[in-house]
């Protein structure tokens, strides 16, 4: 998956979670935005959410079921779920079927 | 639930997805707040937190009914059993239901994967999923007379997302069975619901003709050529689609026509065509003419006596769309496919409809419509108003307010706006409840004249404290406006007024942005104005009925000089 795409992927589950948050906290669609960490605007249900409206699409997309969701999703601000930049990145490094 | 709405949820699994769909999109700005986790029931026994409230209660069959988690886990379960666990929770329900505005209950649902006993699953006694359609029936049947309970079809929206309205991931991770698509469904059909309660439901669909009713120009190829019907695909899906704008005339909502075209031909089409399902009769109006359509939207909502805000415009050209949206916000203008086979669908997943009764006056609201017509035609011939008027042969009939006309009532009662003294906005429970009070009194006037039955389209509320009388209520559909059908419940109000011993019958009018003809007539109505908005009529002196109108007066009230 080119990082474009997985872009894409990323903001298509922005899109399907933010009706969920106020307007003013609404993740914009720019790859500096934080999905986890004390800066984001996802608690931990809208985390849970987030990531599996992107499970569902990445799945479709490489034409396999994608597992994102774990333990580290919510705690770890360092790791590949930490904005939308970091998670494009992880996604491009997922096998294709 | 004027103002900022408040929405309450039980549940027993995590909602608050579905909250926050509801405070931050379907109805921005609702103050939600949900149940603490722990039993449904208890929660329902522990009340609303206010009469303002609307309520969400969803749970899980196997959490309610003890009888359906055996059935679930294959265990011998005794389905009538179940059935009196169901009725026990409707009861709770309903008892809840007193203390809150109005209680939404999604019905029960299995996820897709559950195939139960496979071929044997609807079989009676056996099926799992048999039985659970029999439980919901019993819910929607028990709380079928609790009138601010509405049993919500939540099968039709998980169906609409298949397997991926359940997620077990989610299930386990957050303890919600749905998924977030699955609540904006959900919050979709809430918020309807809502607004349908508050009269906000629109009441009128402005349609295209040329491939909108029909495919083709009926202008370049006459009716003959038009695509409608016959064995032709395309034809079909017109077809039905005019089927199902008829079957919303059923529901009580107006279509009407506005389209460029010219007059002569387009009716052509509409009285001749074999194939069309809609007819002349079943148009409230029609502006059919080649003038700026949001100038022509404007002129038929005046001319059938609706607000912007009450009607639907469709139309298949995205520039008519995109000019009447911005010339008249007010009016929903949605997004319209291309292809007429989706037409059906489109129609179909609007929400706006979505009112909380049907009522018979619903249900011939068109043939209201087209004896008015008729009215307006004579008028037309008359030579004068009062030949005009004597000619009508009005009667106006007075009930007392029931449970049969509660429905009705409340229907005016919220979705009246302009000849609403005060636009109170009450529930049929709030309604029967304030009328029961022992110094009150509501009547409702049922209209008819030789065009036709308008229905139930009056209502006068009164409160008597000793000599004076508040006319809290004056309340007159705009389908019967002009046909001196008010100053014959101010007849009506007078005459009570003065049966209950009172000298003065006084009405204060609540000024809105809408209400200023009902104001307007009072000032001119021989009421004394004692401000803008108070007006007092001294009940030893009689209020005359107007000479063409007969008075049938089926409540209570004393005779008098009827």
């Amino acid at each position: 998956m080119r990082y474009e795409q997985a872009l894409q992927l990323v903001y298509d589950a922005i899109d399907a979670v933010n009706p969920q948050l106020p307007q003013a906290r609404r993740l914009a669609k720019s790859p500096a935005t934080i999905i986890v960490g004390p800066s984001g605007s996802l608690d931990s249900l809208g985390i849970v959410n987030f990531l599996i409206a992107l499970e569902e699409r990445t799945g479709d997309a490489l034409g396999t079921p994608v597992q994102l969701l774990d333990d580290t999703a919510f705690i770890d601000a360092s790791g590949p779920f930490r904005s939308v930049d970091s998670l494009a990145h992880h996604l491009v490094t997922l096998p294709r079927v | 639930m004027k103002g900022r709405h408040q929405i309450y949820f039980i549940a027993d699994f995590n909602v608050e997805t579905l909250a926050r769909l509801i405070a931050n999109t379907a109805l921005p700005g609702a103050e939600t707040r949900t149940s603490p986790f722990g039993p449904v029931v208890g929660a329902l026994a522990a009340g609303a937190p206010g009469p303002e409230w609307a309520a969400v209660v969803w749970a899980r069959p196997e959490a309610i009914v003890e009888s359906f988690a055996r059935a679930l886990a294959y265990d011998q379960a005794d389905p009538q059993q179940a059935l009196e666990e169901t009725r026990a929770y409707a009861a709770a329900i309903a008892t809840f239901a007193r203390g809150a505005r109005a209680t939404f209950v999604p019905t029960w649902t299995l996820p897709p994967w559950h195939r139960g006993y496979g071929p044997l699953d609807f079989r009676p006694g056996v099926g799992i999923a048999h039985l659970l359609a029999r439980m919901n029936v019993a819910l929607a049947d028990d709380l079928r007379d609790v009138s601010n309970v509405f049993v919500l079809d939540a099968a039709r929206w998980l169906t609409t997302l298949g397997p991926r309205a359940w997620s077990d991931k989610l299930w386990y991770a957050a303890k919600s069975p749905f998924t977030a698509a699955a609540f904006e469904q959900a919050a979709l059909d809430i918020a309807a619901a809502v607004a349908g309660l508050e009269g906000a439901a629109r009441r009128i669909l402005i349609l295209d003709l040329d491939d909108v009713l029909w495919g083709g120009i009926v202008g370049e190829s006459g009716w003959e050529g038009l695509k409608l019907g016959g064995h032709d695909h395309i034809g079909e899906a017109f077809v039905d689609f005019q089927r199902a704008l008829k079957g919303l005339t059923r529901r009580g909502i107006q279509l009407a026509i506005v389209s460029k075209n010219d007059e002569s031909t387009a009716l052509e089409a509409i009285d001749r065509h074999p194939e069309m399902q809609l007819r002349r009769e079943d148009f409230a109006g029609w502006r059919i003419n080649w003038k700026d359509k949001a100038e022509n939207v404007l002129e038929l909502l005046a001319n059938v006596a609706l607000g912007a805000e009450s009607a639907v415009f469709v139309d298949n050209s995205a520039v008519e769309r995109g000019r009447v949206a911005s010339a008249i916000p007010e009016v929903l203008v949605p997004d319209w496919p291309e292809d007429p086979a989706k037409y059906r669908e489109a129609l179909g997943s609007l929400h706006c409809f979505d009112v909380p009764t049907v009522t018979p006056e619903d249900r011939s609201r068109t043939a209201m419509y087209a004896a008015e017509r008729g009215r307006k035609d004579q008028l037309s011939a008359a030579g004068s108003l009062t030949e005009w008027l004597e000619s009508l042969d009005v009667s106006v009939t007075v009930e007392p307010l029931s449970d049969a006309n509660l429905d009705r009532a409340a229907q005016l009662f919220n979705k009246t706006n302009q000849m609403n003294l005060t636009t109170r906005r009450l529930s049929s429970s709030e309604l029967a409840q304030w009328a029961r009070a022992g110094s009150r009194e509501l009547l409702t006037f049922r209209v008819a004249d030789r065009f036709g039955d308008s229905g139930l389209t009056g209502i006068v509320g009164l409160d008597y404290n000793g000599a004076q009388a508040q006319l809290v209520d004056f309340i007159l559909s705009c389908r019967v406006l002009g046909r001196q059908v008010e100053e014959t419940l101010l007849h009506v109000a007078v005459l009570r007024a003065r049966g209950h011993g009172a000298l003065e019958l006084v009405a204060d009018g609540q000024p809105t942005p809408r209400n200023a003809p009902c104001l307007e007539f009072f000032r001119r109505s021989g009421f004394h104005a004692v401000t803008d908005s108070r007006f007092v009529w001294n009940v030893a002196d009689p209020y005359e009925r107007p000479r063409w109108v007969t008075l049938r007066d089926q409540s209570d009230v004393a005779a008098g000089d009827r």
